[in-house]
């Protein structure tokens, strides 16, 4: 999935996450992350984005993560929906995600 | 923020009610909101252009400005704090300036709440002690700008700087470059993005790079967001003098003493004497403070003034161009400027603008 676009999904608020996409400067995905649990749950919350990522086939992008201590069934919610509004899609394969 | 005791939801009681409002369009709300600002340490910033309020039983408890893509003017009612209400604003906000196109967004608040705003997924880019702070929500950008200018890094032991906005280039903007260039090792200049003048950036900074074309030791970057930018100094744009008094200046200032200046090696930073504009004027008097006296992690920049160039014993300013060309003075026109922008001029001029 080609991201073209700035999109977020998602809150500030507490055990939500705000997650900003837009389209990668150089081809890779940058990840970026801010959490109030990162000592705790940094990588894991890294490797739920990226396997998001991954299943939605998203191999270029910018990415910013404000988590408020979300669980990783909601990370995957927020990644997928700001994704999927950057990447302006349309048809949709629910069977990936 | 405080913490709620545990197993109590502070929310449980709260009824909120969020909207926008245009303050043009609805006067009334605008004395509420003056209030509710007054009560924080908070002036009404006139650049506002609307705002997100937050009502309970009818009262506004909280309020959020937006100028496009800069955040102003936060406020939460004194007996709402540590509440969730501060993260459900600030949501409200951010999906407002995205539904606007604004992702990548600026805030200003006082330096004393820049914990809070840091819940909002903020990160403090530059700090005038006391008064304010600027942050901004992408922390990927200010390091990448930071990261491309320094590839154009020159050696040398003196490293010049100069903003300008060249509205439009003139002989005087190249007087002070010339000057400059001779004693520097290398010589850095912005053009300033903000598309609020006369002419557009294409044609300003097409016409500054035309006109320093054959001086070896310059460079001639482009403006961001982060020189002289609506967002680092808005009174600029305003041409508010008391704007500028008030320290955002300071901000604009900072922002290139502690980013952008080392990221080139930038050692001294040239500025014509500014006897016309008055905005300009107070910005190149508060220019030396900032960049030299005020404390700062980041090494002390000089400040060279440039005595302005005369032609027919007259001060050689963009402002004055712009004047005889409004007049159809081409004549006059001629004396001020250089070839290039001459002709940009002259073509400007028979397409009637």
């Amino acid at each position: 999935m080609e991201i073209v676009k700035n999109a977020i999904a998602g809150t500030l608020e507490s055990s939500d996450v705000l997650v900003k996409v837009s389209p990668s400067q150089d081809g890779t995905v940058t990840l970026h992350i801010q959490s109030e649990v990162i000592k705790q749950f940094g990588k894991q919350i890294r490797a739920t984005v990226m396997q998001t990522l991954e299943a939605l086939s998203v191999s270029a992008a910018t990415i910013v993560v404000s988590d408020k201590g979300a669980l990783d069934c909601v990370i995957r919610a927020r990644v997928q929906a700001a994704v999927l509004r950057a990447a302006d899609a349309q048809d949709l394969d629910w069977n990936v995600l | 923020m405080t913490d709620a005791p545990p197993g109590i939801d502070l929310n449980a009681d709260i009824k909120l009610d969020f909207h926008t409002v245009s303050l043009t369009e609805s006067p009334e709300v605008e004395a509420e909101i003056r209030s509710l600002l007054h009560d924080n340490g908070l002036d009404l910033d006139e650049q506002v252009e609307t705002f997100v309020v937050c009502r309970e039983k009818g009262r506004i408890v909280g309020c959020a400005g937006l100028d496009r893509d800069v955040v102003k003017d936060v406020a939460v009612a004194p007996s709402l704090r540590g509440t969730a209400v501060s993260l459900r604003l600030g949501s409200v906000v951010l999906k407002l300036a995205a539904a606007r196109g604004h992702h990548d967004l600026f805030l200003y608040c006082r330096p004393d709440t820049v914990q809070w705003f840091r819940g909002w997924a903020f990160y403090p880019l530059v700090e005038v002690p006391g008064v304010i702070t600027l942050m901004e929500n992408n922390p990927l950008n200010l390091p990448r700008y930071v990261e491309t200018l320094s590839r154009e890094r020159r050696p040398g032991t003196t490293i010049g700087g100069i903003v300008m906005n060249a509205n439009p280039f003139t002989l005087g903007h190249r007087f002070v470059a010339e000057s400059a260039a001779k004693v520097c090792d290398w010589l850095h200049v912005f053009v300033v993005k903000e598309e609020a003048a006369e002419f557009s950036y294409s044609d300003r900074f097409r016409l500054v790079t035309e006109g320093l074309a054959d001086i070896a030791n310059v460079t001639v970057h482009h403006g961001s967001r982060y020189i002289i930018s609506r967002a680092t100094f808005p009174g600029y744009f305003l041409k508010d003098k008391a704007a500028v008094e008030h320290g955002f200046c300071g901000i604009d200032l900072l922002m290139f003493r502690e980013h952008i200046a080392p990221a080139l090696g930038i050692n001294r930073r040239y500025v014509g004497n500014e006897p016309l504009d008055a905005t300009t004027s107070s910005y190149n008097a508060a220019m030396k403070h900032w960049l030299s006296e005020a404390p700062s992690a980041s090494a002390p920049i000089e400040t060279i003034v440039i005595e302005r160039l005369t032609v027919d014993g007259a001060p050689v300013s963009a402002s004055n161009v712009r004047a005889l060309l409004a007049r159809g003075d081409l004549g006059g026109v001629e004396k001020l400027v250089p070839p290039t922008t001459f002709a940009f001029l002259r073509q400007y001029q028979q397409a009637g603008r």
